[in-house]
């Protein structure tokens, strides 16, 4: 017993005490549900055997019934949809800003940072803000589409199945290019600069430079900067909530959403669980590809 | 063209920049002090005509916000403390060891931290529903939060200790330290800002949490600011000019930290997520 407290205080157990703990916490938590979501997905859940642990084992029948709902392919469409262009959009215009912000002129870092609010923010008054600015009759977005010219009549960007999907989309890239921006920059920064003063010399121009040098210098944190994004695309389920809820019939419904629906809205806690475990399948690969573009620094 | 104009166009061009991306913000502000008939004007006006100031005190009052913000402080406050307790020692551990078992850890830390609290929340609803912990709704929210935020919060605070020197701690221990002494006294002392600022990460994620506390507080006087602001918004609400300033009250403390300490959370931020 002493050598074993003696252990804690001066020893390996000490460090063993200090991960072992968290460790315990997190599979607990994270872990179990994890497994208990898949059992659940093969179950037979409802309304009177949610307090049981015993409930009737369906095997695949929570998976047929899934796809042969209609509704089903085109909310995986809407969601691939909403993650090519969240993290598209956010890519190309956070790049944008990192390059611009890279030029390094006094401020660039403070202004630069400053871009990152629209991370801290609470994602339900982001979706609060974008709503009101994309409301149809008197939303701003409309009128200054109008004033440029852009548009003739109103968009209902909230009420028209074809654009209420690309509502939440416009949001999200809003949300998500601040992010992308500040972590090209860390990657950005890290390249030497004596080779562009050396391809300079060569006569190599700015775009030559911009393809010889910065992008192929950047590919592992663009790797890891996708993988990222299409993680949190995956994640991204309070601008829903707070600007379409899925809404009109489905036209801007993804899985992430859905799946909160079905448990929580219709009380089909396994379907609910099925289209969670499909999901989290994809960002598992997502994270996989994520922790080995980083693996160097993971590594040291 | 001189260095000095090249340097004033470009802070220009990113003023202007700012302000283009920052005018969700401004216009959330903007609508707040509108009147009900201005703030469905067309053209829209950005420049209120007769800016309407009590509007602050009176959401705060109609909503009842002081409970809303005070649960989000409670779920907040709470699952900060339960990750630092238990996620600094993880970090420490991660960081001064290299092998295949923090190897592991790390990995398992990663997976971890991306699984979507959307798709999580079912099975968690339905094991804390069996085992009685919904009960205690605000503890199941800040069990969930915790679960879903440490491992964020391990690999930020992890990238902090590596940059504490080894020696420092080696040498507390030939002095006669013990390992718990050379942690406390020599170790987390130096860390420390590192901590604090991943600490105020969490806690502004926290504090805007949605997903956990709509699904598991049914209770209308538990309920966080966030859910409170989902309520407020129907699908056919056109009070506008109330909710930008439900938003606009529960959002500006968070800005506030954030700008005051922009800079420190920023380079903690990318050191952690990605070197």
């Amino acid at each position: 017993m002493k050598r074993f407290l003696s252990s804690i205080i001066d020893g390996r157990g000490f460090d063993i005490g200090l991960v072992s703990l968290p460790l315990a916490f997190l599979l607990t938590l994270s872990g179990l549900p994890l497994l208990y979501n898949i059992v659940m997905s093969f179950q037979e859940v409802d309304m009177f055997s949610l307090g049981s642990f015993w409930r009737p084992f369906v095997g695949f029948k929570n998976y047929r019934d899934l796809f042969a709902q209609p509704e089903t392919w085109p909310i995986l469409a809407n969601t691939a949809t909403f993650v090519v262009a969240s993290i598209v959009g956010q890519f190309l215009v956070g790049f944008g800003l990192a390059l611009f912000f890279w030029t390094n002129f006094p401020g660039a870092s403070w202004l630069r940072g400053l871009f990152l609010v629209s991370w801290v923010m609470p994602g339900l008054v982001v979706g609060a803000i974008w709503n009101w600015i994309l409301s149809g009759d008197f939303g701003v977005l409309n009128f200054i589409l109008r004033e440029t010219g852009l548009i003739d009549g109103n968009i209902f960007w909230r009420s028209d199945p074809g654009f209420s999907l690309w509502a939440v989309i416009i949001a999200n890239i809003w949300l998500g290019t601040s992010f992308n921006m500040i972590l090209l920059s860390v990657g950005l920064s890290a390249i030497p600069r004596d080779l562009y003063e050396a391809s300079e010399l060569d006569g190599a121009n700015v775009w030559q430079r911009f393809w010889t040098i910065t992008l192929p210098m950047m590919r592992s944190s663009i790797g890891a900067i996708i993988a990222l994004g299409l993680i949190f695309t995956l994640q991204q389920f309070d601008l829903f909530a707070a600007i379409t809820s899925g809404g009109p019939n489905n036209a801007s419904n993804v899985t992430q959403y859905w799946a909160w629906d079905l448990s929580f809205r219709q009380y089909d806690f396994a379907k609910g669980a099925t289209i969670s475990v499909i999901m989290i399948v994809f960002v598992m690969i997502a994270s996989v590809v994520y922790v080995r573009s980083t693996r160097h620094e993971v590594r040291g | 063209m001189s260095h000095q104009t090249r340097d004033r166009l470009l802070l220009a061009i990113a003023i202007i920049l700012a302000g283009i991306y920052l005018f969700p913000l401004y216009w959330m502000y903007i609508t707040t002090i509108k009147s009900g008939s201005e703030m469905f004007a067309t053209p829209p006006t950005f420049w209120p005509t007769d800016p309407q100031w009590q509007i602050f005190g009176n959401v705060w009052q109609s909503r009842n916000m002081g409970r809303y913000v005070w649960n989000s402080l409670v779920i907040a406050c709470g699952a900060v403390s339960v990750i630092t307790v238990l996620g600094v020692g993880c970090a420490y551990v991660l960081a001064r060891y290299r092998n295949i078992w923090v190897d592991i850890g790390l990995f398992l830390i990663l997976m971890l931290q991306v699984l979507p609290a959307s798709l999580m929340v079912t099975p968690i609803f339905v094991g804390f529903s069996q085992i009685g912990l919904l009960n205690y709704p605000r503890l199941a929210v800040i069990l969930a939060i915790a679960a879903k935020s440490m491992p964020f919060f391990v690999v930020l605070v992890r990238a902090t200790f590596m940059s504490v020197p080894q020696e420092l701690e080696e040498a507390a221990l030939v002095d006669g330290n013990s390992r718990v002494g050379a942690f406390f006294n020599i170790v987390l002392p130096l860390a420390r800002n590192g901590i604090l600022v991943s600490a105020i990460l969490i806690f502004m994620q926290a504090f805007g949490e949605f997903v956990y506390s709509k699904s598991m507080i049914q209770a209308v006087e538990l309920q966080p600011a966030s859910v409170g602001l989902n309520s407020f918004m129907g699908p056919n609400t056109n009070e506008w000019n109330n909710i930008m300033a439900y938003a606009a009250i529960y959002v500006t403390p968070i800005l506030a930290i954030f700008v005051l300490l922009q800079r420190r959370i920023v380079s903690g931020l990318t050191s952690g997520a990605l070197k």
